[in-house]
């Protein structure tokens, strides 16, 4: 059996819209309850750095690295959510995006610990650590069919794959329990949801906290999928970025930023040609969203319609 | 059942409320009225925990409640309807009312869920509808109903009669006598002194913060400064 059409370059592709799903499922997962989080980048660092030093400083294996990165960026989220309740709207969106820019400055100068401006480079591969492994266990990929190459971008996919099949699957359940429906009542009005006994702050700060361990995890994963970080790779750009997955996707379900994550990673690998007006796309794309369908390109009714459930709201 | 003293609460340097006397006896239905801006939902929101109290105590049933938080104070027996309904507008009518009994964890919530859909024909007729495509009256309802569904001892009501027709308005009156004959005590702050008067058993009146005048409703009914003041001079 031979894998010559598996193309290291679709599956580094496909990599990265996974990475860009989790990310765009984090930002979702904290608009649920209504906040506007742009700290998301910020948190993806946390992740990313806090795994990166763990593995190459330490000794950790990657998976426990990449388990006490997500932990960190989760932690982290608490502690930056707490005061952040204070804030609403777009004074929040401001806040975290500070935050965000607070940490990329840190991770510029902080140079013994991070290496500054010019990153962290030789993290330990996903891909090539499974190949290492299996060649010590006396396999070879060509026992498979695949060229070294093409079964490290394989395994890394695949591993990617997994995990987004469980967050996904992990936040669908989430949001149709007890927890969602108070995430669905706050996002709807805090008032109403205050005075039916459910604990908004509890709430506002696990929905945070969630989407900066997911976003951690997500930088975790990034680290390990591309072996090399630096503080270039969480600027701002990355929070709208992620924030354009929402707002073009539809950020009203869970497989709004979903699409969103897939079309606009997708977008300029197909647009290579004009990869250098990429934002120009966005932007273009982002302003007709806004012009044709507010709600983005997925909505409840659609996904409703596309399951054959009838729409929660009758008419 | 529930006792406010010196209740005082401020928006930044605003003094909103400047000492506040009131009681609510079990069983009673009790009414606040006051003009725009006297501070009655002020009151309502530092009872119900929304806001934070500057001085004063409020207890309930002889417990502190002042700084506990919203959700705390619904699970201690205290619900409110918001002013201007605060419906749920994308949820469903049965959506909305499960949303009442969110703390609840016994084996009664079917029960009365059942129980306030015969009492509210209406949203029985319309319960697979979202709540935002109610006319007024239905989300008047349905926000009482919300808050019947967490089983409260004390039902606080900010202007039930706010925007609704006349009709609509003795109708909700009806059902909040109805409620209180079944053992809910009622305290309701309103601008429509008349039918508050004629609802409740004893009233405060608010004025800029303090209570000017209290007394049982049938005293305040025929008391000439109050008959000028909110119900229109001569009845």
């Amino acid at each position: 059996m031979s894998f010559e059409w598996l193309n290291p370059y679709h599956l580094q592709v496909g990599s990265f819209i996974l990475i860009n799903i989790l990310l765009g499922i984090s930002i979702y997962v904290t608009l649920a309850t209504g906040q506007l989080s742009l700290g998301n980048a910020g948190f993806m660092s946390i992740g990313a750095y806090a795994s990166a030093i763990l593995t190459t400083q330490h000794g950790f294996s990657i998976p426990s690295a990449i388990v006490i990165g997500s932990l960190l960026a989760g932690v982290s989220g608490i502690l930056v959510g707490i005061p952040a309740l204070r804030l609403r709207g777009v004074y929040l969106a401001i806040a975290t995006l500070g935050f965000g820019e607070v940490l990329r400055v840190v991770f510029i100068n902080w140079e013994s610990l991070t290496g500054g401006a010019v990153g962290i480079a030789a993290i330990p591969q996903m891909g090539r650590e499974i190949l290492a492994a299996v060649e010590a266990a006396g396999f070879s990929p060509e026992d498979w069919g695949l060229r070294n190459n093409q079964f490290i971008s394989l395994s890394i996919f695949l591993i990617l794959a997994a995990v987004v099949v469980l967050a996904i699957l992990f936040f669908l359940r989430l949001l149709s329990s007890r927890v969602g429906r108070a995430y669905t009542a706050i996002r709807m009005d805090e008032t109403a949801a205050e005075t039916s006994g459910i604990d908004t702050t509890y709430y506002k700060v696990l929905a945070f906290s969630q989407g900066a361990l997911l976003s951690g995890l997500a930088g975790a994963l990034f680290a390990h999928a591309t072996s090399y970080i630096s503080p270039a790779d969480f600027t701002y750009h990355r929070a709208v970025e992620i924030l354009v997955f929402a707002v073009f996707g539809g950020s009203e379900a869970l497989f709004g930023p979903v699409f969103g994550a897939t079309l606009l990673t997708l977008l300029p690998e197909l647009l290579r040609a004009i990869s250098d007006y990429r934002y120009i796309v966005y932007g273009i794309l982002v302003v007709l969203t806004m012009v044709f369908r507010p709600q983005g390109l997925i909505d409840p009714a659609l996904v409703a319609m596309l399951t054959r459930e009838k729409p929660a709201g009758g008419s | 059942m529930l006792e406010v003293r010196g209740l005082a609460t401020s928006y930044g340097n605003i003094k909103a409320l400047k000492g506040i006397d009131l009681d609510v006896a079990p069983g009673s239905v009790v009414c606040l009225l006051g003009a725009n801006g006297a501070g009655k939902t002020t009151f309502m929101k530092t009872v119900t925990g929304l806001l934070a109290p500057a001085s004063g105590n409020i207890s309930f049933e002889g417990e502190k409640i002042a700084g506990l938080s919203p959700a705390a104070i619904v699970r201690k027996g205290i619900s409110l309807v918001p002013e201007g309904r605060a419906i749920l507008s994308r949820m469903t009518v049965l959506e909305n009312l499960e949303m009442g009994a969110y703390h609840r964890r016994d084996r009664e919530v079917r029960k009365d869920l059942d129980g306030i859909l015969a009492r509210f024909p209406a949203l029985a007729a319309r319960k697979g509808q979202r709540g935002g495509f109610l006319s007024g009256g239905e989300q008047q309802m349905l926000a009482i109903g919300r808050a019947l569904m967490a089983r409260p001892k004390l039902l606080l009501l900010d202007e039930p009669s706010l925007g609704l027709a006349p009709f609509v308005v003795s109708d909700i009156f009806r059902i909040l006598r109805e409620i209180n004959a079944e053992g809910t005590t009622v305290l309701l702050v309103e601008q429509n002194a008349r039918q508050a008067l004629k609802a409740s058993g004893y009233a405060y009146v608010l004025e800029t913060g303090r209570i000017a005048h209290q007394g049982t409703s049938s005293e305040l009914r025929n008391d000439p400064k109050i008959k000028e003041a909110y119900l229109g001079g001569r009845q």
